[in-house]
């Protein structure tokens, strides 16, 4: 599935932004690592993960856009965090790009997107949902946009907050 | 006091919206005793989050991607060779007029001219502490200085001896002393 991401991702990669490209993509790296890693050494992993992705991009690769940048990303991702604790991995395969590219049925493809999740929500915790999750606004910017009283919008991000927990454990 | 996940992931959501430092590792310690069911949801949400733009410290950091690793992640931490240098210093009490020799290991260290198999187990830990990246991060394969092939061939090997305005500064090479020994393995002056 294609989704709004990859639009931009595509854009970057043909025009030869890809210091841009891995860079709008560090911090979702660095989080996802430290999560699966549980800790620490997260940072450490995040960091092979991105030597690896701009080593492949400054050689080129990925620029057929065969698969979405995403896509590529979340499966080195997980194929870096698989393999981090085997002895000798990192030496052999990680920085071998002329070796085999990860396993096609690895590639994670993305269903669900947190625009998704906001679309679903009922119209008015909707709207709110979309300045806050997605645009970054404040409650208090939030309720002039929406002409709300502030404390509405307050309510509406409790019930948001409640609702993305669900969804994410879902 | 119960932790609240929906809150950790609220601030999570809130951070990544506002293209802030999502600090995970942070969330995580917070959960406590929650954070292995923490965990799986943060990465679930960022699998699903917007891709964000790149911020001017991410595009930094990808840039300098090319250089040596103990250089980058010295850079991250926005600290200055001589904070390296100190901490080394202090970790390995090694005595103050001393610390030019360490300052000079240390820069070849960081540009990857020095070879850092040999480089003591103290100073890593100092350097390893000091950047929050383990060793192993921090270290490329020592590539060796490259060789040239000779280009001229000399009726006789040149002694600096010849030169008398030489031959009057030649001094002996210092033995190896503990700084040496920290940086290059080889065993100090008695």
């Amino acid at each position: 599935m294609r989704d709004a991401r990859d639009a931009e991702d595509k854009r970057l990669l043909e025009t030869g932004e890809i210091d841009l490209l891995l860079a709008g993509w560090v911090e979702t790296i660095r989080g996802l690592c430290v999560a699966k890693m549980r800790g620490a050494v997260g940072e450490d992993v995040a960091q092979a993960v991105c030597e690896r992705l701009w080593k492949e991009l400054k050689a080129g690769k990925h620029r057929d856009g065969k698969h979405p940048f995403r896509v590529i990303v979340h499966s080195v991702i997980g194929w870096v965090c698989k393999g981090w604790y085997e002895p000798g991995w990192q030496e052999s395969e990680l920085f071998d790009l002329d070796g085999a590219a990860p396993d096609e049925s690895d590639l994670v493809v993305i269903e669900v997107t947190l625009e998704q999740f906001v679309a679903t929500l009922p119209p008015s915790d909707g709207a709110v949902a979309e300045l806050y999750y997605l645009d970054g606004l404040e409650p208090g910017e939030i309720a002039e946009r929406v002409d709300k009283n502030p404390n509405t919008v307050y309510q509406a991000i409790s019930r948001n907050k409640k609702r993305l927990q669900e969804w994410l454990e879902a | 006091m119960r932790v609240e996940l929906a809150t950790l992931l609220d601030e999570l959501a809130r951070r990544h919206a506002r293209g802030e430092p999502l600090d995970v590792e942070g969330l995580l310690a917070h959960a406590g005793d929650r954070s292995d069911e923490l965990a799986p949801m943060i990465e679930t949400f960022l699998v699903r989050a917007p891709r964000r733009t790149a911020s001017a410290q991410t595009l930094a950091y990808v840039r300098a991607l090319d250089d040596p690793p103990i250089l980058r992640a010295r850079v991250a931490k926005a600290l200055r060779v001589d904070d390296v240098v100190d901490a080394i210093v202090a970790a390995c009490t090694i005595q103050p007029d001393a610390r030019p020799k360490v300052r000079r290991y240390y820069q070849q260290l960081e540009g990857g001219v020095l070879d850092p198999a040999p480089v003591a187990a103290s100073v890593w830990d100092a350097i390893s502490a000091l950047l929050g990246r383990s060793r192993e991060s921090l270290t490329v394969p020592h590539a060796g200085v490259p060789s040239a092939s000779p280009m001229y061939r000399a009726d006789r090997s040149f002694e600096p001896g010849d030169v008398p305005a030489l031959a009057e500064k030649l001094v002996e090479p210092e033995p190896p002393d503990e700084v040496d020994a920290l940086f290059l393995g080889e065993s100090p002056k008695a």
